[in-house]
């Protein structure tokens, strides 16, 4: 029997005080920079739109509420965003089953395949589809009716049900995703004692499997939503010819009209209220409509699920599958590359048209390398501060649980369903001066600080995911082995969720480094993200060498997918 | 080594009390297997002992070494209590390997490092896992991983040694295998071990003495296995541990009648307490054998052969009653046959007095 310290040494250690002292330590800052990061911006928001130098003024507020084009561009928000919900849900969902089900060829190249909607900007998408369909110089359209000697364009691609066309080929993914892995994890016996119990094929899915399937669906139907009320890329591209206005292009309008002074900002956050009011009862709708319950029917496990025949309509579905890839993918991308090489915008796509120029041209420009330096930058940092500071909050949220923890999770999670465009504008309010005299207005960290609330989320997210799935038991045997509080974390904890916290890092990069909602609004004249330069180079009309640089753009998207997933791939392998 | 003191623990989870007042003395170099049903507070004693809980009340002691006082406010973190634990999941840590495991707590203690690398080393034979110092935890079966736990809480010399329920993921071979390392490793290193399980079966084989918890969180009997078994405290520790009968106990007209649905006379001497009747009598299934001559007849509904005894149903009255006879008995003796009619003696049998809401079977 030996004496550790003796008595002394344990009387200061009474109630474990040092271990009380850092997670307080790391509960206050958590809460101290969701203040900054999240809390300030929103707050910002709401008091500019109904305060005018401290004092209460409605009047701006219900002058904008009230405006004739601003009502239009809600009901315009709204209606893209429910057709986009509806339509892209019911693909994903049948494409999901397709895949997941049915005795389809080819399925784990097919799935691959589905991923890639996902990653393609659907902003690109929307170029490339105006490229082909726009109501007066598209070049499918002018095709068309030369072959059917039409009198007027065929296809008008700058309309709500082209925008909503786009959203749903680059959104559908959402519950595609979504539902595919609640399908492979249902246990299949539920299925099968429906058809034993004598269900029919048709009977069970519309009564099992759908069913249980369902919280998947809602989560997915929810994610493409908040994300289509608040995108600025599709609307921006196919409605400004149209004069066809949303919330988020007619927040960037009113504020670039007003040469970004304070006055057009105000007007901004008024919109912005009308935009999170819009969202906030969608939300409430959708609740409603896809009640979430929670089944405990799926497991965990993986199972292999009884497939259904397609019998004679497997190779036409296979087609259809493969043609709707085709059409939302390769299409639009090899529009954009043609359109590329062309001399000028306009020509006939043959081969005497092309030239390497429009790629000289654009990088002899000044703001091209430094747009792709910008976004490496901000990308970069904002994956890694976020990977930090969303751990850091599932920790405390997950494994300290103070007693805000249940605050300290809605206020990370707020920007989730806060659209970037409504961000950035708190942004500008926050850090342009107004606050302690910190003026970041026009610098690339009023951007990184945009990036950080706007993908907290996503990294905390995972690393709470992967904080629940290490057992309590693994740190307290840490602690049990001599290992202080710091150096479990350090020891056992951090190295135990290290992947998820590498994933959680790329979910924020790659999404970040195609952004342009968010940047849109942000950007100063040395401070262009890569989507920023993309989209002023189309609005000024220079749209070949727009589609040259948003080739590069998906070359690097491409490659730093590739790297992801061999470095996700090998962390699993351990 | 050292002797572990409890006393007066209390520990409550909101309202719910799990421990009130808890006292127990683990004597140093013993195994003393903490036995009781689930949720019975066995564990909250463990995480109290361990440091990862604070009781409301009560003092923890390990040789003369204060871990616990709570009026004066001591309170030694977990990680310089200096015991060593296998916890019930293992709690192998996955992205170590098996050595780097084990090596872990000398680390902690700042060791040089080739001694570390040696005890480490030496822990491992101990549990015969040194071919396997470099494998990962996700390599090995569960037995495995539970060596490597208990190699782990073995290679500091802890003051004491707790097992929470080690061997209960294992099969049935590998937990007897476990069992006598376990005797093994005690008998080298003549450790204080607290060994914490719902099995009866494997405390009996492995423990020096026994203390019986019960669902409540009180201690209701501490003692060796023969006594706990033998000289049962109380009637929970009769049904806990082994298999059991009960019969209600009845006066009726001034004759012992055992009422089993219909009343039968009941000849055999009884406790003096329960000569009035209002008891239960309680007898172990090994304890009943057959004995054509006496006057309480029972009809065989099923014989089992389990191996090493045969496993009986009887209907007394119309109440079950299970029966075990060794396979010595069976042999000097002759089986019975199912559906014959017999006569059955009830030995070594005690009274407890009837529960509330009526006897159980």
């Amino acid at each position: 029997m030996k004496k550790i310290g003796g008595v002394s040494a344990d009387l200061a250690a009474v109630d474990g005080r040092k271990r009380l002292n850092m997670d307080k330590t790391m509960t206050v800052i958590c809460f101290i920079l969701l203040l900054i990061i999240v809390v300030i911006p929103i707050v910002m928001i709401i008091y500019n739109a109904f305060f005018n130098e401290g004092k209460l003024e409605v009047e701006m507020f219900v002058e904008q509420v009230t405006d004739k084009k601003n009502l239009d561009a809600m009901w315009n928000t709204l209606q893209i965003a429910v057709f986009t919900t509806i339509l892209g849900t019911i693909m994903g969902v049948f494409y999901a089953w397709l895949l997941g089900r049915s005795d389809i060829p080819a399925k784990g190249l097919m799935r691959a395949l589905f991923n890639i909607p996902y990653m393609f900007p659907p902003f690109l998408g929307a170029m490339a589809w105006d490229m082909m369909f726009n109501g007066r110089s598209g070049y499918i359209n002018k095709f068309l009716r030369e072959i059917f000697h039409l009198s007027s364009m065929p296809i008008n691609i700058n309309s709500i049900w082209g925008i909503v066309f786009v959203e749903v080929s680059y959104y559908f993914p959402f519950v595609f995703m979504q539902v595919v892995s609640a399908l492979e994890r249902m246990d299949p016996t539920l299925e099968e004692s429906a058809r034993i119990a004598g269900a029919r094929q048709r009977q069970v899915i519309w009564k099992i499997t759908l069913p249980l399937v369902k919280p998947a669906i809602s989560a997915g139907a929810l994610l493409i939503l908040t994300t289509s009320l608040a995108h600025f890329g599709v609307p921006a591209i196919l409605g400004y010819a149209k004069r066809i206005y949303t919330l988020p292009t007619r927040i960037y309008a009113v504020i670039y009209n007003s040469g970004g002074s304070f006055d057009g900002i105000r007007q901004g956050a008024a919109l912005s209220v009308m935009l999170v009011i819009v969202v906030s009862a969608a939300l409430i709708l959708q609740n409603r409509i896809l009640s979430a319950g929670s089944y405990d029917i799926i497991k965990g496990k993986s199972m292999r699920p009884t497939l259904i025949k397609l019998r004679g309509a497997k190779i036409p579905l296979f087609l259809l599958a493969i043609l709707t890839l085709v059409m939302i993918v390769i299409v639009p991308l090899v529009m954009i590359i043609l359109i590329s090489f062309l001399k000028a915008y306009g020509l006939p796509l043959k081969f005497e048209n092309f030239t390497l120029d429009q790629y000289r041209t654009v990088f002899a420009m000044n703001g091209t390398m430094e747009s792709i330096r910008n976004s490496l930058f901000v990308s970069i940092t904002a994956g890694v501060i976020c990977m930090f500071l969303g751990t850091l909050v599932a920790y405390v949220v997950q494994k300290i649980r103070p007693k805000g923890k249940g605050a300290l999770e809605v206020i990370s999670m707020l920007p989730y369903a806060i659209p970037g465009t409504v961000l950035s504008i708190g942004v500008i309010l926050a850090w342009s001066g107004r606050i302690a005299g910190i003026n970041l207005y026009n610098t690339i960290w009023i951007i990184l600080v945009a990036y950080l609330a706007r993908y907290l989320s996503f990294s905390m997210k995972t690393s709470s995911a992967a904080l629940l799935q290490v057992h309590s038991s693994l740190e307290e045997a840490s602690w049990v082995c001599g290992a202080s509080h710091t150096e479990s974390l350090a020891d056992i904890t951090l190295p135990l969720i290290r992947p998820a916290m590498v994933s959680g890092f790329f979910l924020i990069f790659l999404p970040a480094m195609r952004e342009v909602t968010t940047s849109i609004l942000l950007y100063g004249p040395h401070t262009r993200t890569l989507g920023v330069q993309i989209y002023t180079l189309r609005d000024a009309g220079m749209i070949p060498q727009a589609a040259a640089l948003a080739t590069v753009a998906i070359g690097i998207i491409i490659i730093l997918n590739t790297i992801v997933t061999k470095l996700t791939k090998d962390r699993k392998g351990v | 080594m050292a002797t572990v003191r409890f006393d007066n623990i209390t520990f409550r989870y909101g309202n719910n009390t799990v421990l009130d007042n808890f006292s127990l003395e683990v004597d140093s170099g013993k195994i003393v297997c903490l036995v009781g049903p689930s949720g019975c507070g066995k564990t909250t004693l463990v995480r109290a002992l361990l440091g990862l809980i604070k009781p409301e009340t009560g003092t923890i002691t390990v040789g003369d070494r204060v871990l616990f006082d709570a009026k004066k406010r001591i309170n030694v973190p977990a990680d310089k209590r200096n015991i060593g634990i296998v916890f019930q999941d293992y709690a192998v840590w996955p992205h170590m390997t098996v050595v780097e495991n084990v090596s872990y707590p000398l680390k902690k203690q700042r060791r040089p490092k080739d001694e570390i690398k040696k005890r480490a080393m030496h822990a491992l034979e101990q549990v015969h896992m040194t071919e396997y110092a470099n494998h990962l935890p996700n390599q090995l079966s569960g037995g495995q991983q539970q060596r490597v736990a208990i190699a782990r809480a073995l290679v500091v010399d802890s003051d004491v040694l707790v097992m929470d329920e080690p061997i209960t993921n294992l099969d049935a071979k590998l937990r007897e295998e476990m069992l006598l390392e376990i005797r093994m490793i005690q008998n080298r290193l003549n450790a204080t071990i607290l060994y914490i399980t719902h099995d009866q079966q494997s405390a009996l084989q492995l423990c020096d003495k026994m203390a019986i918890m019960e669902p409540d969180g009180s201690l209701c009997q501490y003692g060796t296995d023969e006594e706990v078994i033998l000289r049962p405290a109380n009637r929970f520790t009769f049904e806990f541990i082994g298999v059991s009968n009960f019969l209600p106990l009845i006066k009726e007209n001034g004759q012992l009648m055992l009422d089993c649905g219909e009343k039968i006379p009941y000849t055999d001497p009884v406790a003096e307490e329960a000569k009035n009747g209002g008891y239960d009598l309680g007898v172990r299934p090994n304890d009943i054998i057959f004995d054509p001559q006496s006057p309480l007849k029972a009809k065989v509904d099923s014989r089992v052969f389990l191996g090493s005894e045969y496993n009986y149903f009887l209907t007394l009255g119309q109440k079950q009653v299970r029966v075990q006879q060794s396979m010595l008995d069976a042999r000097t003796k002759g089986t019975v046959n199912e559906g014959e009619t017999i006569g059955i003696r009830l030995l070594n049998a005690r009274f407890y007095p009837t529960q509330k809401g009526g006897a159980q079977a």
